[in-house]
């Protein structure tokens, strides 16, 4: 099944939004390859009917009062300036709806 | 005179308590030390000449210090300053600790030699052509050379237990849910921990009581009563019963770390301990579980770093160019294997194939786990399988991972472990650290914390 191809590699890399050079491609493609064939090791194992576990702590549904409440103490502005682009309290970004 | 190479938290205390020292000249004694070891062992990313008076700790540069820069490692998050403390910063400062600074680790806290920091690999105190252990490769560093009385790690899979068990140091990874996340840059997060580092098995209860217990900012974390760890400590290990894995003692370990860890189990069961082999027919299985879990995590956790909110930003033409140069200029190339290989099982198609029977296989993990402490209180054995690698030894990427083959279980079953200097073994004429890898049942840190102290002090 882990037949990774080029044009795989270059696929999951737009969905993942990374830029790949050439040479990152065709490393990649052979390193992607290896990793998945190891992984696959688990289709030795029978699941039929076994329970996936998505988290261990046996919590369920933590729920508080629908109430918003502060936490942080301080500046909310500080938060904007985190952003590498930003004017007065809004974070910039470019056009969403340019081009194609 | 105090020597700060063995001074440990206890000490310090009793110390600071007969007012022989103020808490200004133990923070002045292990700044002036950090500034001397560091330049060597590149294991503090930030040092803060303005650290109050107080027990001196480091904190992995993975939890946020409010007004200190947080850059997990990543050129990604090379500026980026945190705007808040992470709830483990905020109890350690209520308790008297002074945080001297924030230490190195792999990019993102994804790597097992520390090699894969963007801002180059920790340096291991015993050996400074070999690596000191990923991923908390400063906070492991900073102790073992006596730059901090302890430190703050993470793990996910092994990042406080391997690298701890390279340097000689006390590594603890508490049960999933016991210590509160706020403020820990997330990697996986159904595995995530915050993991502290100390010299001895004592500090770490101490460390323990000052910083475990629920949060409400942290929904994961557990309503349960937290224990007065340090309590356990003194209680004797006659009648326990430890569990040796036979699957743990496979081909691919060093004869060496063997013989240590055998010798170590010769000494539990000396103290009383009963000791019987068992098995956990799912260990082969653990890392190829792992390494589908945490890569389908770290593709969606790391999706919000993307030039936009915080962090490195590329320039770019349009937006889709600003996410996609920002992301690959960012993070390292292990950060982008794991994120492609995550978004690739996960995609239409494959999620049932690899994701979903991950997490039935760690279903069955569990189970072996549940089965073995039915009727054994703790599992012993190796931390890692070998000694610290050499810098630039390891490069096949399967070769990284199969360094976490031992611990990668405890995070996966969400169960406490803890690593504890067991001894040495020697190459090329050099004396390197060997780590016993104690785990137990979940909320059972009184237990391993007991066992782990009766053979420290055996």
């Amino acid at each position: 099944m882990p037949d990774i191809t080029r044009e795989d590699v270059e696929h999951i890399a737009k969905l993942a939004r990374i830029k790949l050079t050439e040479e990152e491609k065709t490393k990649l493609t052979g390193e992607l390859g290896s990793i998945l064939t190891y992984v696959s090791k688990l289709n030795e194992i029978d699941t039929t009917g076994v329970e996936p576990t998505a988290q261990v702590t046996g919590l369920e549904n933590v729920f508080r009062s629908d109430q918003a409440a502060p936490w942080y103490e301080g500046n909310p502005h500080d938060l904007v300036e985190a952003a590498p682009e930003h004017d007065g309290q809004y974070v910039k970004v470019k056009g969403v709806m340019e081009g194609k | 005179m105090m020597n700060v190479e063995t001074l440990t938290i206890k000490k310090a205390r009793e110390i600071l308590a007969k007012k022989e020292i103020s808490p200004e000249e133990l923070t002045q004694a292990f700044l002036k030390r950090a500034h001397e070891e560091n330049p060597r062992l590149n294991a503090y990313l930030s040092i803060f000449e303005n650290a109050p008076g107080g027990i001196p700790c480091a904190v992995k540069d993975l939890i946020m210090v409010e007004g200190e820069k947080c850059t997990a490692g990543s050129k990604i998050l090379e500026n980026y300053v945190a705007s808040y403390d992470a709830t483990v910063v905020k109890k350690l400062r209520a308790q008297g600790v002074s945080i001297l600074g924030k230490t190195n680790l792999d990019d993102s806290a994804m790597g097992t030699t520390g090699e894969n920091s963007a801002f180059g690999p920790t340096l291991n105190p015993y050996d400074h052509t070999r690596v000191a252990g990923g991923s908390s490769s400063g906070s492991v560093a900073v102790v073992a050379a006596g730059m901090a009385l302890f430190a703050l790690g993470s793990e996910t899979g092994g990042s406080a237990r391997l690298p701890a068990s390279w340097t000689g140091t006390v590594g603890f990874k508490p049960t999933y849910g016991r210590i509160s996340r706020h403020g820990l840059i997330p990697m996986a997060s159904s595995l995530d921990q915050v993991a502290p580092i100390t010299k001895t098995v004592e500090d770490a209860a101490l460390v323990m009581n000052m910083i475990a217990g629920h949060d409400a900012l942290d929904s994961t974390t557990s309503q349960l009563a937290v224990p007065d760890y340090s309590r356990a400590l003194d209680e004797d290990i006659k009648g326990l019963r430890v569990a040796v894995p036979k699957e743990y003692f496979a081909k691919g370990l060093d004869s060496q770390v063997e013989a240590a860890i055998k010798k170590a189990i010769t000494q539990l069961e000396a103290l009383g301990a009963h000791v019987s082999e068992v098995s956990l027919p799912m260990t082969d299985y653990a890392l190829a579980t792992y390494y589908i879990i945490v890569p389908a995590e770290v593709s969606a956790n790391l999706a919000r770093l993307d030039g936009i909110r915080y962090g490195y930003a590329s320039q770019g033409d349009n937006l889709l160019e600003v996410y996609e140069k920002s992301r690959s200029e960012g993070f390292g190339k292990e950060v982008q294997r794991r994120i492609m290989i995550g978004t690739y099982t996960l995609s239409a198609g494959y999620y049932d194939a690899y994701y979903k029977k991950a997490q039935q296989v760690r279903t069955l993990i569990c189970r072996d786990f549940d089965r073995v402490f039915k009727d054994h209180d703790v599992i012993v054995g190796p931390t890692s399988p070998v000694m610290a690698p050499k810098l630039g030894e390891f490069k096949d990427p399967l070769q990284f991972y199969l360094a976490d083959v031992f611990t990668v279980q405890a995070n996966l079953a969400g169960l406490c472990g803890i690593s504890v200097p067991c001894g040495f073994g020697e190459i090329d004429g050099v004396k390197l650290p060997i780590g016993l890898q104690i785990m137990g049942n979940k909320f059972e840190e009184a237990k391993i914390l007991q066992v782990a102290h009766a053979y420290e002090s055996r």
